[in-house]
């Protein structure tokens, strides 16, 4: 199978940009990359379930694939499961066939073990003979016995003629695994090749970075006891501290975590803006009330007259519904209430996600203001530009561990190790926390 | 039914397009109603005449009328509050009931005393349900309803047994004092309680749309995650508006008894709560929208008994009417103004 030219675009971002690749028979390919790199994209198309906006697929074959999400009916029994994919098969038969260990079909789905269910994803996979195999960071969810067993049977397909391509951001699995690596950034391909050491791999993974990327944010840290405290994290007022890590390692977790939590005089801006940034139904004016203690509808909404003008929102009236806004200004929104408040501390999940340059420059402005000003801030992101122009200080996020305190000289040099898990003393593969 | 709801369409919410879908409903139950007399072999243009004349034909089918729009008016500004809110309280019926039952035991001490208690044991047989809700996370869908079964039969068992008249000739109770009922307005049947109604509407109106804690509402009923990022405690938004919610179908329950029965009997409720239902959403979840749609329901009910008088049609046919509302409403409106997790 051939991919030639490959481009495909979701909006303005580019998630695969002219990739051109070609599978042989017998391959396990590991296509690594951070997250957004394009590798589940590129993939999709290969199996046919995206178009391409650009460029052919030559020599299709029989694609079979593993979904990073199970993609199986809880209530179901195994059998019933299977039945779903190929009815009439006798399922005792296909699970012996697929050569993966998986006993007592007449359990419901529910009641396995993530290992178990991603088996049966596997074992659904396969059972249509495919001569292309996509697993996508199929051992995220795997112990470490899961996973060699998974690799064996990858490597008994491998050794039919199949060619398997194995998505992962686990250095140490690749490794072990792949007879070839090919990396993706940005949608295009970095490095396609054989043999490579783990620290050539991270940091063919991650952008390299000066280490004169840092710069002061904004006042810079004050004395006196730390604003913000969950050791080994600590944010002091007037200082800007940057969380980076490959998405899916408790980034999510830490944001929700600290907003049950943290009292006080506190300003969350959410990960997930279309689901919890707005409340789509109400007007501009109704959602920046939503911080307010006492709410005047008339006082409101000349008062967010004022903040359209000033945070630069594209809006026709503070009664505009928020739900009609584009995602930038809706952002500005979130901004305008979360900081017109003052707060103490800032907690900002990915707060330029999906924003145009300039959308980007203001977002980041206004966090060094209120920086300058003596929050404490601390910046969740999977930009990392973002962390490092805004940072003072960097961690690493990691299987929902905390690195030590970096600077961003440090962290730019140990970022992409720590970031992919290698020298953690583990294999990446343990259950997931 | 989450559903569609990422991205909501970018149009601006003009009121016309809701009132035109309130209209429709109400047009398409009457007229469906005025069509199905044919299988009793009227016209549809008699019916439609009778209907008209036994609700609002003349000062006496008016008073009627307006003294069915009480009851509505509240279960239906109960329904409102609460689907707001995001709240599914199918409840209203028991809370109705129970309202009832707390005001006949207070009317001892009066008609001001009545009143309060219906308030409060409205309010806390709903929040028996916001209880497992935050308890157990149980849907308040199903525990309202279930609610309402108790609540039937737990009158049924107090006008058979404790509460019984003293003659203890039929299943229900004695009168209660002269005292604790509602007057009347000047020489008409129509009694206080709709004085009491129009103010709670425009109270709930005045909550919703003009404090903070409504504002907190109606977040907490659109988008409960969002609210909850925006630093709202949606917990207590729940069981807030659902003991308000509780509270007006309690005093829906309290004033007909105070102004109307007079006393409990088995089948006291006779759907009120549940009619509440096809008020608010005629009425859009609008608390001065229910004004309009209570009276259109209570014009409906009337009329469907003069119906059963003139045409011998069961007066039933109001329920039918009810259900029409609710499946237009439920059909055209757009699947973001109310609960959504069912």
């Amino acid at each position: 199978m051939r991919l030639s030219h490959i481009t495909k675009s979701f909006a303005a971002n580019r998630a695969v940009d002219d990739v051109t690749l070609d599978f042989k028979p017998g391959e396990i390919v590991g296509l690594v990359g951070e997250n957004g790199a394009g590798k589940t994209t590129l993939m999709s198309i290969a199996a046919g379930e995206l178009a391409p906006d650009e460029g052919t697929i030559e020599d299709r074959e029989s694609v079979g694939i593993v979904h990073q999400h199970f993609l199986l009916v809880n209530e179901f029994t195994i059998a019933e499961n299977l039945a779903l994919s190929m009815w009439g098969r006798d399922p005792a038969e296909v699970i012996r066939d697929s050569g993966i260990d998986l006993r007592g079909f007449h359990r419901r789905v529910a009641d396995l073990s993530v290992g178990e269910k991603s088996k049966l994803e596997l074992i659904k996979a396969i059972a249509g003979r495919p001569r292309f195999l996509i697993l996508d960071e199929p051992t995220s969810v795997l112990a470490p016995a899961e996973a060699r067993e998974l690799f064996d049977v990858m490597r008994r397909l491998a050794a039919d003629g199949v060619t398997v391509v194995f998505i992962s951001h686990k250095i140490p699995e690749v490794l072990e695994v792949a007879t070839r690596i090919v990396v993706m950034r940005r949608g295009r391909i970095i490095v396609d090749g054989g043999a490579m050491s783990a620290e050539q791999l991270a940091e063919a993974m991650v952008e390299k970075r000066s280490r004169e990327t840092s710069r002061r944010a904004g006042g810079g840290p004050a004395g006196g006891p730390p604003a913000l405290q969950l050791p080994p994290l600590e944010v002091h007022r007037g200082e800007i501290v940057s969380i980076i890590g490959v998405a899916g390692n408790g980034q999510s977790e830490l944001a929700a975590n600290l907003r049950d939590t943290l009292r006080g005089h506190v300003a969350h801006i959410p990960e997930d803006r279309a689901r919890d940034g707005l409340i789509a139904e109400m007007t501009i004016a109704e959602n920046i009330a939503l911080a307010e203690p006492r709410w005047n509808p008339r006082a409101a909404t000349r008062r967010v007259a004022e903040l359209i003008e000033r945070f630069d929102i594209r809006a026709q009236s503070p009664l505009q519904r928020a739900g009609s806004l584009s995602g930038g200004n809706q952002q500005k929104v979130i901004l305008a209430r979360e900081l017109e408040r003052q707060p103490e501390i800032i907690v900002a999940a990915e707060p330029t996600r999906g924003l145009d340059i300039e959308a980007t420059r203001f977002v980041h402005d206004e966090l060094r203001a209120a920086a300058a000003r003596g929050a404490a801030i601390l910046l969740i992101t999977s930009d990392l530009d973002e962390a490092f122009t805004l940072g003072d200080a960097i961690h690493v996020i990691y299987r929902g561990t905390l690195s030590a305190r970096l600077t961003p000289g440090e962290a730019a040099e140990q970022a992409p190790v720590l970031m992919a898990g290698v020298g953690s003393g583990e294999w990446g593969v343990g259950a997931r926390q | 039914m989450r559903i569609g709801r990422k991205l909501p369409p970018p149009t601006p919410h003009y009121p016309l397009p809701k009132i035109a879908i309130a209209a429709l409903a109400a047009i398409a139950a009457i007229a469906l109603l005025a069509i199905s007399g044919i299988a009793f072999g009227h016209s549809p243009r008699e019916l439609l005449s009778i209907l008209i004349s036994g609700s609002v034909g003349s000062n006496f089918a008016l008073q009627g009328t307006l003294l069915k729009s009480i009851p509505l008016l509240l279960t239906g500004l109960s329904v409102a509050i609460a689907f707001r809110a995001g709240v599914w309280n199918i409840g209203g019926e028991g809370q109705f009931l129970a309202g009832a039952l707390g005001a006949f035991l207070a009317a001892r001490y009066g008609m001001i005393a009545a009143i309060v208690a219906s308030l409060i044991a409205g309010a806390i047989w709903a929040s028996i349900a916001s209880a497992m809700r935050l308890w157990r996370n149980a849907p308040e869908v199903l525990t309202t309803i279930l609610l309402n079964f108790i609540a039937i039969h737990l009158l049924g068992y107090a006008v058979n047994g404790p509460l019984q008249e003293a003659s203890g000739k039929y299943p229900q109770s004695d009168a209660i004092p002269i005292t604790a009922m509602l007057p009347t307005l000047g020489a008409s049947e129509l009694h206080a309680g709709i004085i009491l109604a129009i103010v709670a509407a425009i109270g709930a109106w005045f909550l919703l749309y003009r404090t903070s804690e409504g504002l907190r509402l109606r977040a907490s009923g659109f988008n409960r995650s969002a609210a909850k990022w925006a630093g709202i405690n949606v917990d207590a938004q729940l069981v807030r508006a659902m003991a308000i919610s509780g509270a007006m179908a309690g005093l829906a329950g309290g004033i007909e008894l105070l102004g109307v029965t007079h006393r409990l009997f088995e089948r006291f409720a006779a759907g009120y709560g549940y009619a509440g239902i096809a008020v608010a959403l005629l009425a859009q979840l609008h608390p001065l929208g229910t004004l309009a749609s209570a009276f259109f329901f209570g014009a409906l009910t009337t009329g469907a008994g003069e119906l059963q008088r003139t045409a011998g049609i069961s007066s039933t046919v109001a329920t039918f009417g009810q259900a029409i509302v609710i499946l237009v409403m439920i059909v055209f409106t757009r699947r973001n103004a109310g609960p959504e997790r069912l």
